[in-house]
């Protein structure tokens, strides 16, 4: 699996555009919506390699935060200019809230195409990267808020104990976030599906990464992964409670989501 | 949206937040463990585990140690009603509900974001106030500790007593009002709103069970909703105006039952009770 990913990192971008022709951008825009993060929420994103919801999740807590202060200024009609002023200092280097994403993945070239994104794109406040494997998390017990893993858990060996891990780092209250390709439930679309998935990736990996097998390897574990009740089941049994899943695409995607009660 | 609780096999030794619910109530200083009124029926066997936090007596369909989640849902929404004044009836509110309970702000999002569930869980909350003031003064009377009132006053304070738990929210209610008309929310709040009235009737001594008894529900659902709405823009010193107001709308109820246009009213009481909540909406 680490091999895989070593060569897929630089062009791990560009193949996703490829291959679900954009629409893994608004797969992972949803997550980000359903998760709804207030500002102070802290979130690891696991197998998050190049930020992609990292990212999406500043963005968020930025907007959330800044419709915040606008509901405070509007209370603050009828004090005094020294106060307001103060409140506003205070405010205004606090554009996220404290809010905080910290990004772990096994590879280290993800984690470092990762950073360099960020740095492009002029991301830098409350943003942190880790080297870690989902299986061990290397973090304390009831830390995070939230906890997501977007396609990243289908290449876990061992899933039982990476969702036991999700378990153990969640604070109580806390919420556990999956995005994964699933089960296509509609026979037709299942058929166009497998036609794309096994014979145009492939031939995309090779053609944009120089990649055949790797390529094939992905759309293989795809397939291998539980369906979303055997999924859902799984969760349950390390302790998540209101398990539920939402389809996105017929099946083509879904993401499944428990709460740490 | 509502999700089937799992089957009774689960392990429920997992659960960090339920069971610690009971362990945090075990430390409260100066209570025994066989003291605890935490309902009805603690086994005093079960001390090791804690007493049993439920409200109803009932553990839901998991053991009967831990509370279900659907009553850590109703206690994260009690708790989130304090900062509805100030954030409005939204998933913030419910967030900073859920925080006071020392869990994360992610647990608001086992409710639909828009605070449906969080205004439905409120109603409900007045709505049983208002039925336990009802028994108790029906006690009352019953050991004949106090007079009974006529009916034109039983309603006018039944509705009062309601509308007036509206006070602390007032800010936000239209809000709440838009939002229990939302498609999706219209056949909980109906329910809510008739049984409301149901139960008022109930109390006033209402027997009938002609067609007169959809005239009456409908009628007093008129009168309901229309004071509400008054009560919404009303800036009178104690609401004084809005209780004015109800007072001629009960009147008028009295009046109505001695004319012959039953049939007629039936109708115009429900026109009535939807354009008020027509004219929220807009």
């Amino acid at each position: 699996v680490y091999q895989v990913f070593e060569s897929v990192a630089k062009k791990y971008d560009v193949m996703n555009d490829s291959m679900t022709l954009g629409i893994h951008r608004v797969w992972k825009d949803i997550l980000v919506h359903k998760m709804n993060p207030s500002p102070g929420t802290l979130l690891l994103d696991v197998a998050g390699g190049t930020g992609d919801i990292a990212f999406r999740f500043i963005n968020y807590v930025r907007a959330a935060r800044e419709r915040q202060l606008q509901q405070k200024l509007r209370h603050h009609q009828n004090l005094s200019w020294q106060e307001i002023s103060e409140s506003y200092q205070e405010d205004k280097s606090n554009s996220l809230g404290d809010s905080q994403v910290v990004v772990c993945d096994i590879n280290k070239e993800m984690l470092k195409v990762g950073k360099q994104k960020a740095q492009h794109l002029g991301y830098s406040e409350g943003l942190s990267w880790v080297l870690g494997n989902a299986e061990e998390l290397p973090f304390d017990d009831d830390k995070f808020d939230v906890y997501t893993i977007a396609f990243g858990i289908r290449n876990v060996t061992r899933i039982d104990l990476a969702l036991q891990e999700a378990y153990r780092v969640l604070k109580p209250g806390g919420r556990f976030l999956c995005l994964e390709f699933s089960q296509v439930n509609n026979p037709l679309l299942s058929r166009l599906y497998d036609l794309y998935s096994f014979q145009v990736i492939p031939v995309l990996g090779e053609v944009i990464a120089g990649d055949w097998k790797s390529y094939q390897y992905l759309v293989e574990s795809i397939r291998r992964f539980p369906p979303q009740e055997e999924f859902k089941a799984m969760i349950e049994d390390a302790g998540f409670f209101k398990v539920d899943y939402q389809n996105l695409n017929f099946g083509i995607v879904a993401i499944h989501s428990g709460f740490k009660l | 949206l509502r999700f089937p609780l799992s089957p009774p096999q689960r392990p429920l030794h997992a659960s960090a937040v339920l069971r610690r619910i009971s362990d945090e109530r075990q430390k409260e200083p100066g209570a025994a463990s066989s003291q605890f009124d935490s309902g009805p029926g603690p086994l005093p066997e079960q001390e090791s585990r804690g007493p049993h936090p439920s409200y109803t007596g009932q553990g839901g369909q998991e053991s009967e140690d831990f509370e279900s989640e659907e009553q850590l849902q109703h206690r994260i929404l009690t708790a989130a009603l304090e900062f509805v004044p100030e954030h409005g009836w939204t998933a913030e509110a419910i967030a900073e509900g859920a925080k006071t309970l020392g869990l994360s702000s992610a647990a608001a999002g086992m409710f639909h974001s828009d605070g449906s569930e969080l205004i439905l869980h409120f109603v409900s909350q007045c709505n049983t106030k208002l039925s336990e003031m009802l028994e108790q003064e029906q006690k009352l009377v019953q050991l004949g500790e106090a007079e009974k009132k006529p009916m034109d006053q039983f309603l006018r304070d039944a509705v009062e007593a309601r509308l007036r738990m509206l006070i602390p929210y007032i800010e936000k209610w239209p809000q709440a009002l838009s939002i229990l008309l939302l498609p999706h929310n219209i056949p909980s709040s109906l329910n809510l709103l008739t049984s409301m009235i149901d139960d008022i009737w109930h109390y006033a001594g209402d027997q009938s069970t002609d067609f007169n008894w959809y005239t009456r529900r409908a009628v007093l659902t008129g009168v309901y909703n229309t004071t509400e709405l008054v009560m919404l823009q009303d800036s009178s010193p104690d609401f004084e105006d809005t209780w004015r107001f109800l007072e001629n709308r009960v009147a008028d109820v009295m009046n109505m039952g001695s004319t012959a246009n039953q049939v007629q009213s039936t109708g115009e009481a429900l026109v009535q009770g939807l354009m008020g909540a027509a004219v929220t909406v807009s």
